[in-house]
């Protein structure tokens, strides 16, 4: 039986507890849900911020249609799986590497950890530099190294923008992933290290057998975070190549924000059809987050 | 005891809350005679001439006091937002065809107020703005009402170029055809063999920076105004001829992606030979990247023949707009009228910030104050086409799709049967919803697009 007392610390904490989380809960609703439904509110009309008028089921047919969207759709994962192959693996590295306390891996946390604090369109513009064609840093050293032999147009070449921006998309996410796994090594208690060394594994057996299994409830999470932020990412290409050339590194959040903005040079302003746009990602990324889970879940049994 | 400090602190800060209200409140009371006209630009390069100006009026005049804002992230956003909100200013500048500004639908949703008769009809006003040859619906005005009024310019585009390189290369003129220009461009870069080229381009606008203006001076332009319909046909032959540049190495390699400030440095490096812009580019090579180790010139654009057929863009600018929720508007009319005054304009222009716009201001204008601005100094075929329906196209705009042609060298009668297909469509489709008007000019004529009987079809 639970004493009136208890009762009453139990009730105090509840109240305690929902005043502490409703800033984020009202935040929550305001900046997430409520934009949300409010998204529905133009799918059958051609808005433009003033007027809407009603065009019925046209925004919805035209969705299934529309060419640049479904390569769109096709880019970004073509993105997001290139980004998250080399990114994960990458960043799990620098973790453990930098984890061993070697001299100088202070530094050079802070180095990796540098491009997640500057704004993804500030570091984009300085990689439009980067990557110039005509001696350009990076076409430099790779003539130099004779690696190539005529300048690569990075941003301008249909061939070559999908490894352009992934590269950039790699370098700015890889010290955020790499700080992540840092706090999942860290939880791993030194003892298990001590004995697995008094039984003879080498390096390689304990990375395997111990480090990966014990950062597993971690790493499910951190792919969840990077599966969903690959799927979003268009700020560094907007700045880029502005989805170009002829729409090859053109991802679904990038046409999106296009239609719903406008661009100088690319459209007018068309929210109505934008909003159905969204709709159609948010089921793509959920249903992407929704095959995860299940993947996840089959991991944990292995494990 | 750490209740009672938190209690405390928060008793003061409510207090030093109502008291800084309070003070605020017993501050404006004082200032309550003057009436205060609040003006949005979005113009940045002005802003020390522009506050001198809006100083002067102020310390003169006791009873209006003008307070200018520059806005300069998403300006017609921000306008949109501000008057739903309420919180409207009284003016706003806009440059003609300004970037996300569709005047036709400010108009329709009630937001503007039309200039009125007393001040068009103001012989100093006329004068120093040529007002009345400078209306152009869709752009200033709608039905023949004017809702801004500009009183300076950017000229048109113009090709600038480095004489040096064309001399290297045997060409002491310029080009009069787009033709020689490709060829021209094409013999330069070979010349430079890698170290410089023939012509360039830049990331943002690039096929309306300098080609469409070449495509609309030899009298061809994307909307039929005879018949009201959309018609990419004639940009066949100049497409054609823009896809040389690429697949025979007169472009800057690389320049498609990069920065207009990254593409005028290596210009002023001598790294390329011809760029086309308009008058800004006078401050740009003097002030901005000054050009010190060579000569450089600007010249007319040249067309398909060689010969002038038909209207250049030309950019008006510094056009003040009235918020029909502008609860002051004959202490703001007052403003506008001082704001373009003789002083104020030829002040503005002799900063070298843009061209004269009326024939007067040209004569009183100091034209050697203005430095390299008046190798930029209007033509006679300059001017402003009547604004084309605002269509919601499907897929990529006309001149992302052209511009994608040329760099990629694919087959530009497709292109253009797309374009025409999806902006025909667009346009029969927004009619049909009542989102724009088909519009037509009986006697149309591109060297003088708006001097035709313009009308406005729902059909």
């Amino acid at each position: 039986m639970m004493t009136q007392e208890a009762k009453r610390l139990r009730r105090k904490e509840g109240i305690s507890a929902g005043l502490m989380l409703s800033p984020s809960l009202i935040l929550l609703l305001i900046t997430s849900i409520y934009p949300f439904f409010w998204l529905f509110r133009y799918v059958l009309y051609d808005y433009n911020g003033f007027v809407a008028y009603f065009t019925g089921l046209d925004n919805i047919k035209r969705a299934f249609t529309d060419v640049v969207f479904w390569q769109s759709v096709l880019h970004t994962f073509e993105y997001a799986i290139c980004k998250l192959i080399i990114v994960i693996p990458l960043s799990l590295l620098l973790a453990v590497i930098i984890h061993k306390n070697i001299p100088g891996s202070k530094g050079f946390k802070m180095i990796f950890f540098l491009p997640t604090v500057i704004s993804a369109s500030i570091y984009a513009l300085i990689f439009t530099f980067i990557f110039a064609v005509f001696k350009g840093p990076l076409n430099t050293v790779l003539q130099s190294m004779h690696l190539i032999s005529a300048p690569i147009d990075w941003l301008g070449d249909a061939k070559w923008v999908m490894t352009s921006v992934i590269i950039v998309a790699v370098w700015g996410g890889v010290g955020n992933y790499m700080i992540y796994f840092l706090s999942g090594l860290s939880s791993v208690s030194s003892e298990v290290y001590e004995s697995c060394m008094i039984d003879g594994a080498n390096a390689r057996q304990t990375f395997f057998k111990i480090t990966l299994p014990m950062l597993s409830p971690i790493l499910k999470v951190i792919l969840l975070l990077a599966i969903t932020t690959a799927f979003k990412d268009y700020q560094s290409i907007m700045v880029l190549t502005g989805g170009g050339p002829n729409n090859r590194s053109q991802v679904m959040f990038l046409y999106i924000y296009q239609l719903i903005f406008g661009s100088t040079s690319s459209f007018n302003i068309q929210i109505g059809y934008a909003t159905v746009l969204s709709i159609i990602a948010a089921v793509i990324i959920g249903a992407v987050t929704v095959i995860y889970n299940k993947f996840a879940k089959k991991l944990d049994d292995v494990m | 005891m750490k209740k009672i400090v938190l209690i405390a602190m928060l008793i003061a800060c409510t207090l030093s809350l109502v008291f800084a209200s309070g003070s605020q409140e017993a501050a404006a009371t004082t200032k309550t005679e003057k009436t205060v006209v609040e003006i949005w630009t979005n113009d940045r390069h002005d802003a020390e001439y522009m506050s001198k100006v809006v100083e002067d009026f102020n310390n003169s005049n006791d009873k209006i006091e003008i307070k200018l804002t520059t806005i300069v992230e998403d300006y017609p956003n921000m306008l949109v937002m501000s008057y739903t909100s309420g919180n409207a200013p009284d003016l706003f500048y806009m440059n003609a065809r300004g970037t996300g500004f569709d005047l036709q639908t400010f108009v329709k949703s009630g937001m503007l107020e039309a200039y009125p008769e007393s001040l068009l009809k103001d012989p100093e006003f006329e004068k120093v703005t040529d007002a009345s040859k400078h209306i152009v619906e869709g752009i200033n005005a709608i039905d023949g009402k004017p809702y801004g009024i500009y009183n300076v310019m950017r000229s048109g585009t113009r090709m600038i170029y480095n004489v040096d390189l064309l001399k290297k290369s045997g060409y002491t003129e310029f080009p009069k055809t787009l033709e020689e220009l490709v060829d021209m461009t094409i013999q330069i870069s070979k010349d430079g063999n890698g170290e410089y080229y023939g012509i360039s381009t830049c990331a943002s606008a690039q096929f309306e920076r300098w080609l469409e203006g070449i495509i609309n001076k030899s009298g061809i332009y994307h909307y039929d105004y005879k018949n009201g319909v959309f018609n990419f046909d004639g940009y066949k032959e100049a497409m054609l001829l823009a896809q040389r540049f690429f697949k025979e190495g007169a472009m800057f390699p690389g320049s498609n992606t990069q920065g207009v400030d990254a593409m005028r440095a290596q210009f002023a490096n001598g790294t390329f030979a011809t760029w086309g812009n308009a008058s800004q580019e006078a401050g740009v090579f003097t002030d901005q990247f000054p050009i010190k180790d060579f000569e450089w010139a600007v010249t007319e654009l040249p067309s398909l023949d060689g010969t002038t057929k038909g209207t250049v863009d030309s950019r008006p600018q510094k056009g003040l707009f009235m918020f029909s929720s502008s609860k002051n508007k004959d202490a703001a009319w007052e403003v506008v009228k001082y704001l373009n005054s003789e002083s104020v304009v030829k002040g503005y222009v002799e900063k070298g910030y843009a061209l004269p716009l009326s024939i007067y201001m040209q004569s009183v204008v100091d034209m050697s104050k203005i430095g390299r601005l008046a190798d930029f100094a209007p033509v006679s075929y300059e001017g402003l086409y009547p604004s084309v329906p605002a269509v919601s196209v499907a897929g990529d705009s006309y001149a992302k799709a052209i511009w994608n042609c040329i760099v990629s060298g694919t087959d530009v009668d497709k292109c253009i049967a797309d374009l025409n297909k999806r902006y025909n469509e667009a346009l029969e489709k927004d009619i049909k919803l009542g989102k724009v008007k088909r519009v037509v000019i009986a006697n149309y004529d591109p060297l003088n697009p708006n001097a035709g009987e313009i009308s406005y079809l729902s059909k």
